[in-house]
């Protein structure tokens, strides 16, 4: 019997660092990202954006195996514009959600080695964060931390946010959403906190805002210098970048 | 996107490549928003290697090799049971990764349709996937027979769906819950391609103490308040006691008219407080160290600990 | 596998190897070393030796220390960077610094640079490469300067300018572009401080805040922290939190002064008569 020569391992996947980061609001929805790219002890990039506007209500923030996250991204935004194509409007965010879950389930035997945050505005005008695991899963929740600096990220976040094992003075009650500006700062606070402890975090921070329609957060971002409007269509959802520097050693 | 490009195409040449066929059946109802259910047997891309099921292995398998990329989430404790009054499913909310809880805000209840429930443990993926697809095929079901799919056909369906991907490192262990013809009915469903009818179920790491309370208290007679409040009490322990469950309790009874969410309950809060004013609970935790205080010498009277 | 007892020789206890060899292929790995993965460079002058460092050690991808010291005392005028697994570093030059002033007592003489090489070479060559230390030494003897290089299997080289550790590629691209013979003391002090600086900046495994120091034959300056160019930015929010925040089950307050009360048995005081 012959025997066909036989491959040791096919490892096609690495880990390109980095962390992303999302915060939903009551009418509003923070998805931001580090923009580091390293492999091993090297950095590939000083400037390889993690988090993408896909529609004026919804942005997707990509870690793990960088050109994964890229393809996955490509695709993402194909099967939108056919979408639009077909029924002249944006596919809400939650169909969105069931869209990543389906692309990202096809690929069960040989998965996409990207964990994907999604952020934006549902069609009832709240904010909405929805989070995967490679292969699919997923969940909408307040706030999720993914990529290298999870661990250092998510329980500040449990203990900021959701007021994990703090217990509220005597006859107040924490607040169940928190105002734009205070969740700004808490994710430049999460990002330079983590650049400090995390080899793999730093050199510079995005951070997408989502704004629902005629939303009052708008006041938050009045006086944030360096922010850019990313919005396509007048009236409707609003869309901002702002940029932070982060340490770059 | 062969069959969505037909539809519009007044030629009717037959592109084929099979870039195009990656997302054509796998990705039910998302073709540009086109559904296209019920074009068979999802497919699925595999790689292009001698063994493309070790080669899964190689990079998800977390047990055997801690350092694997491609962390699955794992550990769990559900439980289902049959009585008098209908089905109880009870459930956690943790997802650990290793050793790290992923998330403690997991919905490990499917609500295939308004009659049917499915449970979560194993790969949270696989579950959510082809419990969401059985929900679709129980709905064609309808359609085309004008009556309910009854537990034991969606569970079967399930079951050798499961099955025709044996060897290739699906992992899910279901139970499938609902209300038919037959009264109340609970299928254990998992990834090997067992399939098993029985009153009373629970899967994942935290089962054998769910077990232990369940066992004790089951009886076919309970009332529905008594039979959640086993349902309940079951899961607190499993959340205090194994490592890989807790967080919280989800809690929902299916009865003659669909499945009921019954609540959210903090296992923190349980143990401490207890469930608060809700029918068959007791008062105060289910800590012991509430019943037992003033009696043990680690929890002595007030008027031994200032003497 | 002896085991150990309050009679053991000195020198390493190897006794838990075998449990540690069998609990690794069991699955369970050992606990991480801090490494310094690290930038360590030095360099020749017209008056001797330039050394230099980064400050940070990791675990990992974690930083474990942001500001930790990497040149080594082995005399005063020798000094010695360590890269590698910091404890190896740090037990290893200061065995040799010991063994130094051990050695200069005894001879009556200023010990030389190529005593400490060849005590810390024979030691990493016994060792086998298990004593993880990569090591940069240099100082002024009366036979004039020295650099070494010394890896953690004992094999040592001599060059006028050398980098060590994760940074050193980083590092060596500014030697390579920018050494030159005879350099004065200020242009040598920069080249280190942008050599380090380039593994700072472009090696993950090194970063914060340069230390130098500058040996020559009658002076030794350690320059720690020369340069800060990654300072801690200001946070956005305060996060002090509200007195009572944590849960607690029981209070119980103890009043820790004894009150004491001395009682007089009475008819039986003292004669002071």
């Amino acid at each position: 019997m012959t025997q066909r020569p036989q491959q040791h391992s096919f490892n096609p996947y690495t880990e390109n660092g980095g962390t992303i980061l999302a915060i939903a609001g009551a009418d509003f929805s923070v998805i931001a990202g580090d923009t580091r790219q390293s492999e091993g002890y090297s950095i590939q990039t000083r400037y390889a954006p993690k988090v993408f506007r896909l529609t004026d209500k919804a942005v997707l923030a990509v870690n793990g195996f960088a050109a994964d996250g890229n393809m996955f991204v490509k695709k993402v935004r194909q099967r939108l514009e056919w979408y639009r194509h077909a029924h002249s409007k944006d596919m809400p965010i939650r169909a969105i959600a069931r869209l990543i879950q389906t692309m990202l389930y096809a690929r069960r035997f040989f998965p996409y080695y990207v964990y994907n945050i999604l952020g934006g505005i549902e069609e009832d005008g709240t904010g909405a964060v929805y989070s995967f695991d490679p292969v699919g899963s997923y969940e909408r929740e307040a706030c999720r931390a993914a990529g290298a600096a999870q661990s250092l990220m998510q329980p500040f976040l449990d203990n900021q946010i959701y007021f994990k094992n703090q217990t509220p003075a005597p006859g107040t009650s924490f607040p169940q959403h928190l105002p734009l500006n205070t969740v700004l700062s808490l994710v430049i606070d999460s990002f330079t906190g983590a650049t400090e402890r995390h080899i793999e975090v730093g050199d510079s921070l995005e951070m997408y805002v989502v704004l629902a329609r005629e939303s009052p957060s708008i006041q938050a971002l009045q006086n944030i210098v360096g922010i850019q409007e990313r919005t396509s269509t007048a009236d409707g959802e609003r869309i901002f970048v702002i940029r932070r520097d982060l340490k770059k050693d | 996107m062969n069959s969505f490009a037909n539809r519009f195409s007044t030629n009717t040449t037959q592109l084929h490549s099979p870039e195009e066929d990656n997302f054509s059946d796998a990705t039910w109802g998302s073709q540009a928003g086109f559904g296209n259910i019920a074009m068979g047997v999802p497919t699925f891309s595999i790689p292009d290697v001698a063994d493309p099921t070790s080669f899964l292995q190689l990079h998800t398998d977390d047990h055997a090799d801690p350092n694997c990329r491609i962390k699955i989430q794992h550990g769990t404790t559900t439980l289902a049971f049959r009585f008098q009054g209908g089905v109880i499913v009870a459930v956690d909310s943790r997802a650990t990764a290793g050793s790290y809880v992923a998330s403690g805000t997991v919905k490990k209840v499917i609500e295939i349709n308004p009659y049917l429930l499915g449970t979560m443990a194993g790969g949270a993926a696989d579950c959510q996937y082809w419990e969401t697809y059985l929900g679709m095929h129980c709905r064609l079901h309808e359609l085309r027979n004008r009556e309910r799919i009854s537990v034991s056909a969606a569970s079967k369906y399930l079951s050798n769906l499961v099955y025709s991907y044996k060897g290739m490192g699906l992992s899910m262990g279901t139970m499938i819950c609902g209300w038919d013809k037959t009264g109340p009915a609970v299928f254990y469903v998992d990834s090997d391609g067992t399939r098993l009818k029985g009153d009373l179920f629970s899967v994942g790491s935290g089962s054998t103490f769910a077990y232990g309370v369940l066992d004790q208290g089951y009886r076919w007679d309970l009332t529905d308040a008594e039979a959640q409040e086993l349902g309940r009490r079951s899961i607190y322990a499993a959340g205090h006691r194994d490592a890989f469950s807790g967080n919280s309790c989800n809690l929902y009874h299916v009865k003659e008219d669909g499945w009921h969410f019954i609540g959210n309950y903090d296992i923190s809060k349980l143990h401490y407080d207890g469930p608060g004013d809700v029918p068959g609970a007791p008062e105060g935790g289910y800590g012991y160290d509430i019943r037992v205080e003033g009696l043990s010498s680690a929890n002595p009277p007030e008027a031994a600990a200032s003497a | 596998m002896s085991s150990s007892s309050i009679y053991s020789p000195p020198g390493f206890d190897f006794s838990n190897q075998l449990r540690n060899n069998f609990m690794l292929q069991k699955g369970l790995p050992l606990p991480k070393a801090t490494s310094t993965g690290t930038t360590i460079v030095g360099c020749l002058f017209k008056d001797g030796i330039v050394l230099g460092a980064d400050t940070r050690a990791t675990e990992g991808p974690i930083v474990a220390d942001k500001n930790c010291e990497k040149i080594h005392y082995i005399t005063e005028s020798i000094r010695c960077c360590g890269a590698g697994t910091a404890a190896d570093t740090e037990f290893t030059t200061a065995l040799i610094s010991s063994n130094m002033e051990m050695h200069a007592l005894q001879t009556g003489r200023k010990p030389r640079v190529v005593t400490a090489m060849t005590m810390l070479k024979q030691m990493l060559f016994r060792y086998q490469g298990q004593v993880g230390a990569a090591l940069v030494l240099g100082g002024v003897d009366a036979t004039g300067a020295h650099l070494f290089t010394i890896h953690p299997h004992g094999s040592t080289d001599k060059l006028p300018y050398v980098t060590m550790g994760s940074g050193s590629l980083a590092a060596m691209a500014v030697f390579e572009s920018g050494w030159k013979p005879n350099m004065e003391r200020e242009d040598a002090l920069n080249l280190v401080k942008l050599a380090i600086a380039a593994g700072i900046f472009n090696d993950l495994g090194s970063g914060s805040n340069i230390d130098a120091c500058i040996i020559t034959a009658n002076n030794t300056e350690m320059l720690r922290n020369v340069e800060m160019p990654n300072v801690r930015v200001q946070k956005e929010r305060d996060y002090k939190f509200r007195r009572g925040t944590t849960a607690w089950k029981k209070e119980d307050v103890r009043k820790l002064i004894v009150e004491e009360q001395t009682l007089l048995i009475g008819g039986d005081e003292m004669d002071t008569s």
